[in-house]
């Protein structure tokens, strides 16, 4: 059954994006998983570039990039390829438990309601 | 909704000592010993102790076994959780953690929450060789087997990518069967929507307003009802969020016994969790309490962050729900059950408060709030409870 989360995502190709790594989960798939969210991350990059440039407050007046929040959990956002404005993910695993692809899946699932996707 | 009390054995040093007292460390161990008999003969449900190492001042709860089983022997009702026990297998080897809560268990005559999770303060990380973006990874294939060795003979053992072992029987058993109810530390969103999809508690340290949890809540459980793997051989399904807690005559009077507890809990935390701070601590050098006497101005004037943990730390200083009167805690955590919260845990020994003020407002808890929601949680939440889990096969071992 569909996530009534996955139904607040107005993007077409987003939301099949996100389906599919749902029934990767669903299936056990976690590496299959973290893979296609990887991709589903750069694309929302690519979609919305602003996001590069977008912070989120953190206390005492500091701040940090928005996309530095994704998860460093083996599949890596280099923080070089966001200086560069061309983000790339680096797997530093070829294999991935179910935990870290819900997290993946939910982070991604969560930025893209909060990004208006 | 239930309730309960969560201790890191926090002990800040004086603003002028680089040390503390040598009695210091057995005083809050009676201390705490104290506050859970109270706790216990006034009705509440859950004491949840953290597993931390090396974080001076914040948590001297190293080996909170210990302390558990010392509790089992000095109350009979209240459910005895670890807060988390730390699963990676370079913190405790995973038939160490079974064995141990196997025998709590028997001690305590069935009344084991096992709480696990991963920590992630370098203190911790780098003191046992704990790579951090394995951590998470280490703590599922643990949990998973250390629910496995509970309950089956033998062992068949396990060949896995963190830890590996042969057959054996791993005894004892516990008295609850297959194990006791299975929990994870959530400081994140994302780590309450694991614990829904594996078929465990979700512990949140979040801080959680009432309407963040009853959004959590409701896909929460949908998750356990349709998207529902356990890591377990049963099921616990169960929200917990952590309040600070200090009660008195006026609220006025609670916020000034509530003293620099929730301010030094947040600070510390987030001392010892950020990599900038935690990461460079020199170990039997620091002054916590100092660091954090000199610049709580900064962190009280700060406006609320977005970053989820970074908020937590936040919200913990502002110590907004259970710090009050009768009728002011009674208004807040009404919030929280209206949400279908299950259990509320209250934080009461963080920070410099007295031993004193914390048995006062543990029994006008007990006395004054805690019989009405007790009443409810049967006539109301246990109902909606058995609605939610209409449809669902996986057995359920919950003390919900």
């Amino acid at each position: 059954m569909a996530s009534a989360r996955l139904d607040k995502i107005v993007d077409d190709e987003l939301k099949a994006r996100l389906t599919q790594a749902n029934e990767q989960l669903r299936a056990g798939k976690a590496t299959e998983a973290v893979r296609g969210l990887a991709d589903t991350f750069l694309w929302m990059l690519r979609t919305r570039p602003e996001m590069l440039d977008a912070t989120v407050p953190l206390r005492a007046g500091r701040t940090m990039p928005l996309v530095m929040r994704w998860p460093a959990l083996g599949a890596n956002l280099s923080l070089a390829s966001v200086r560069a404005r061309e983000p790339q993910i680096e797997f530093v695993r070829d294999r991935f438990a179910l935990s870290e692809a819900i997290t993946y899946f939910e982070f991604a699932l969560d930025t893209a309601i909060a990004q208006g996707f | 909704m239930k309730f309960g009390l969560f201790y890191e054995l926090q002990l800040p040093k004086s603003r002028d000592g680089d040390d503390w007292d040598a009695d210091a460390e057995r005083r809050i161990y009676d201390e705490m010993l104290e506050q859970v008999e109270l706790a216990d003969k006034v009705g509440f449900d859950y004491v949840f102790e953290v597993e931390h190492h090396f974080l001076e001042e914040y948590s001297h709860s190293s080996a909170p076994e210990l302390m558990m089983a010392a509790l089992s022997q000095r109350t009979r009702n209240i459910r005895l959780g670890h807060g988390i026990a730390l699963t990676p297998p370079a913190y405790n080897h995973p038939a160490r953690v079974a064995e141990r809560a196997a025998a709590l268990d028997i001690l305590s005559g069935g009344r084991v929450e096992l709480g696990t999770g991963e920590s992630s303060s370098d203190m911790e990380l780098g003191g046992f060789g704990v790579d951090r973006g394995l951590k998470k990874a280490m703590w599922e294939e643990a949990t998973r087997e250390i629910a496995t060795m509970m309950c089956t003979v033998p062992y068949p053992g396990f060949e896995g990518e963190f830890f590996s072992m042969p057959p054996r029987n791993v005894i004892p058993k516990p008295v609850q069967q297959p194990h006791p109810p299975l929990w994870v530390a959530a400081s994140r969103r994302e780590t309450t929507m694991v614990a829904a999809r594996l078929g465990i508690g979700s512990l949140g340290f979040g801080f959680e307003t009432p309407d963040e949890l009853g959004e959590r809540a409701e896909e929460y459980w949908r998750l356990v009802r349709e998207e529902c793997y356990p890591i377990g051989h049963a099921i616990n399904p169960a929200l917990a969020v952590l309040s600070t807690f200090m009660m008195a005559d006026t609220d006025e009077e609670a916020r000034r016994r509530s003293a620099n507890g929730p301010g030094f809990f947040s600070y510390s935390l987030g001392y010892y969790y950020n990599p900038l701070t935690g990461g460079r601590h020199q170990p039997g050098r620091r002054n916590v309490y100092r660091d954090y006497l000199d610049r709580q101005q900064a962190f009280a004037e700060a406006a609320e962050p977005t970053d989820e943990v970074q908020r937590a730390l936040f919200r913990a200083a502002q110590g907004r729900t259970a710090i009050g009167t009768d009728d002011t805690v009674r208004a807040n955590i009404k919030a929280y059950e209206d949400n279908h919260l299950d259990v509320l845990i209250l934080v009461a020994q963080c920070g410099d408060r007295s031993h004193e003020h914390i048995m006062e407002s543990i029994e006008r808890f007990g006395a004054n709030v805690l019989p009405e929601f007790r009443e409810r949680h049967e006539s109301e939440h246990r109902p909606w409870r058995r609605k939610q889990l209409a449809g669902v096969e996986h057995p359920v071992n919950s003390s919900i």
